[in-house]
């Protein structure tokens, strides 16, 4: 209930901060009666509306029997998950594709609980297959990266 | 007679060796996605849109690839839901009902075939239903000014609050981001850049395929970490793989009775599969009464929803294909792909290109079809698929997603953007929103947008012609109805506990 206020109060504020963001918004000049303005500004108000109910009256979460509650250890591994999936994104082109999803790929398999040795085989023989299937057979470009001196 | 011509044209295309090894491939890439944990159609159908674009397929085998994988997907999630008891999303709780009691009775093969068969049977009377009315319906849409289609929109939003049941506001809320959403990046009638932040990355806006497999991947990857996994052990199907003459003749009535109401709750905005796989479910276990054996492994509650399923599923097209307003989360996908090759569905469609419609609709058949064939040998291993541990395919799942992220533009910045997305999608999902409104939202938004603006450059800023014509303001008095159903419904709810409370 409390976090639901919580989340609805934070999406309140963005998007009041939306709004005044997109107050400015003006064609220099324009042909038509409605700008670029009004639409945005339509949803956020009708968006800040249902959330204000929201925030006055939650509605109470339906919690699925296989779904434990939240503690402690899954907020660390999600915010590892997360850590690592950044990683991932801001070393994907640096470090090439490979490179990068064994970097990341490994930790991950481990946050799972996956072996060390079990998940080093799978991922690095993963990210082989995939570079292999999507850059050479499907035609989708993926960065080399690193590897780019073992080309030719 | 036309449309039969037509519909004999799109068999032409469909049947082309090219396109049958397309949909042969899509239904199996989409079994398989179908049944990993983690993917389902919305995001199967996702990641292969930058990838058939990338493979430089021509527009009609792109479609029939993405309607193969759809159905595909359909599939491998009854396969989860019938041998592990673990719905894959939530249309397929009903089919876990019977499904599951049929497997562990050793009827798994019987039960998957069936339900392959059903769904077949459901889709082909939609099928029919849609080559009847689809063709009336582009015809009278032609009449559709942008007041009418901005009405229209507003009807497809709103009915999707007043047929989710349980949580209105909260699908609303969820809508209403999507809508916001999809006004990010430059605006195309006055050339200017709306919520970019001066980011060149966004003045094109948010791309589909990053908002689809950040909110649908990145957050179920995230989900996936929390519950712990303990190696659901899968009902071996063993024995017969299919079904016999019997077992199809008794659960017959049931097809068709549950194919037509399918049909129309997938032609309505909102309802989709998963309204109409319960109410198909919920009818047939009232008209069996007490001879069924509904919960216990009946076939008749086997067939039932997974008939409505596959009506409604090919039901959503008519409405995607004939107004250009999608209905689910799905036709909302394929909507994005059109889009890439750019082709914007609405009633000009059917008389621009045939081609891409009647083959569509042609090869549903075929790949329902494909996928009864498929079964029988299939079976054992897909059910080997359903053994590999989560450890060795989240990664492999998340780096799949970061290969459909990167193949749209190539550059990081969506990839970052998608983690954000993905981090909002988990939010949400935490707090029990349902997500494929925002997917609708994002769609619906643009088009929206543009009539209303279209509409009110029309009357000079005159907001009246927004109920001026009869069509629109028929329009609006469902929308008025569709606003009072949650109404309606907690209304009822609280009479029948005041009634509980006074005979207590």
């Amino acid at each position: 209930m409390i976090l639901q206020r919580l989340f609805a109060l934070a999406l309140l504020a963005l998007c009041a901060v939306l709004a005044v963001m997109a107050w400015p918004y003006q064609a220099a000049f324009s042909y038509e009666p409605v700008g670029p303005r009004a639409y945005p500004l339509l949803m956020l108000g009708l968006m800040s509306l249902g959330l204000l109910y929201l925030a006055i009256r939650p509605t109470p979460i339906v919690r699925k029997d296989d779904e434990p509650e939240l503690d402690r250890e899954s907020l660390i591994k999600i915010a590892a998950c997360v850590g690592l999936l950044l990683v991932f994104a801001s070393t994907f082109e640096a470090l090439g594709f490979i490179l990068s999803a064994i970097l990341v790929g490994v930790p991950m398999a481990r946050l799972y609980g996956g072996r060390w040795l079990h998940s080093a085989l799978v991922v690095v023989g993963m990210s082989l297959f995939l570079y292999w299937l999507f850059d050479r057979v499907m035609d989708v470009p993926l960065p080399l990266g690193l590897l780019d001196v073992l080309e030719n | 007679m036309d449309t039969l011509s037509y519909l004999g044209q799109g068999f032409g295309v469909a049947l082309s060796p090219y396109n049958l090894v397309t949909a042969l491939t899509g239904t199996l890439i989409g079994t398989v996605v179908g049944l990993l944990p983690g993917l389902g159609p919305i995001n199967g159908v996702a990641l292969l849109i930058p990838i058939a674009f990338a493979l430089g397929l021509p527009p009609e085998s792109a479609l029939i690839l993405l309607a193969a994988v759809y159905l595909g997907c359909e599939y491998g999630g009854r396969i989860s839901s019938i041998l592990l008891n673990i719905p894959g999303e939530a249309s397929t709780v009903m089919t876990t009902l019977d499904g599951y009691p049929m497997a562990r009775q050793g009827l798994a093969g019987v039960a998957l075939s069936l339900s392959a068969w059903s769904s077949f049977i459901g889709a082909f009377i939609a099928t029919c239903g849609m080559v009847l009315f689809a063709p009336l319906l582009a015809k009278w849409a032609i009449a559709f000014g942008p007041a009418e289609y901005f009405v229209l929109m507003v009807f497809a939003i709103v009915a999707l609050g007043g047929m989710a049941g349980d949580k209105p506001l909260k699908t609303f809320i969820a809508a209403l981001i999507g809508l916001f959403l999809s006004a990010v990046g430059i605006d195309a009638n006055s050339g200017v850049y709306r919520f970019t932040g001066d980011s060149v990355h966004l003045a094109d806006g948010i791309q589909f395929v990053v908002l689809v497999l950040g909110l649908f991947s990145i957050s179920e990857i995230l989900l996936l970490l929390e519950k712990t996994h303990h190696g659901h052990v899968a009902v071996k199907a063993t024995g017969r793989m299919l079904f016999n003459f019997k077992e199809a003749a008794s659960v017959f009535f049931v097809n068709i009775r549950c194919g037509l109401l399918g049909f129309f709750m997938g032609v309505l905005p909102g309802a989709g599969a998963t309204l109409a796989s319960a109410v198909a479910y919920m009818t047939e276990k009232r008209i069996a009464g007490d001879k069924g054996k509904f919960g216990k492994g009946d076939a008749r509650g086997l067939a039932a929803p997974e008939t409505a399923i596959g009506a409604s599923c090919c039901g959503a097209l008519v409405p995607m294909l004939t107004l250009g307003v999608p209905g689910s989360g799905t036709t909302a996908v394929m909507i994005g792909a059109l889009t890439l090759y750019n082709i914007t569905p609405g009633p000009l469609l059917f008389e621009q290109q045939p081609d891409i419609v009647w083959g569509l609709i042609a090869s549903l058949f075929i790949a329902n079809l494909m996928l009864i064939i498929l079964n029988v040998p299939m079976i054992r291993v897909f059910t080997r698929i359903l053994a590999v541990p989560n450890w060795a395919l989240v990664p492999v799942i998340a780096i799949i997603t970061a290969i459909g992220v990167y193949a749209v533009h190539a550059t990081t910045f969506d990839l970052f953007l998608m983690v954000g997305i993905g981090i909002m999608g988990y939010i949400l999902r935490k707090l029990d929103f349902p997500l494929s409104p925002i997917l609708l939202g994002f769609i619906l938004g643009g088009l929206m947008e543009q009539n209303l603006r279209r509409a009110l450059s029309i009357s000079n800023g005159e907001l009246g012609i927004l109920w001026s014509s009869p069509i629109s303001m028929g329009v609006w008095v469902l929308v008025v109805c569709m606003l009072s159903l949650p109404l309606l419904r907690i209304w009822r709810k609280r009479a029948l506990q005041r009634r509980a409370m006074a005979d207590a």
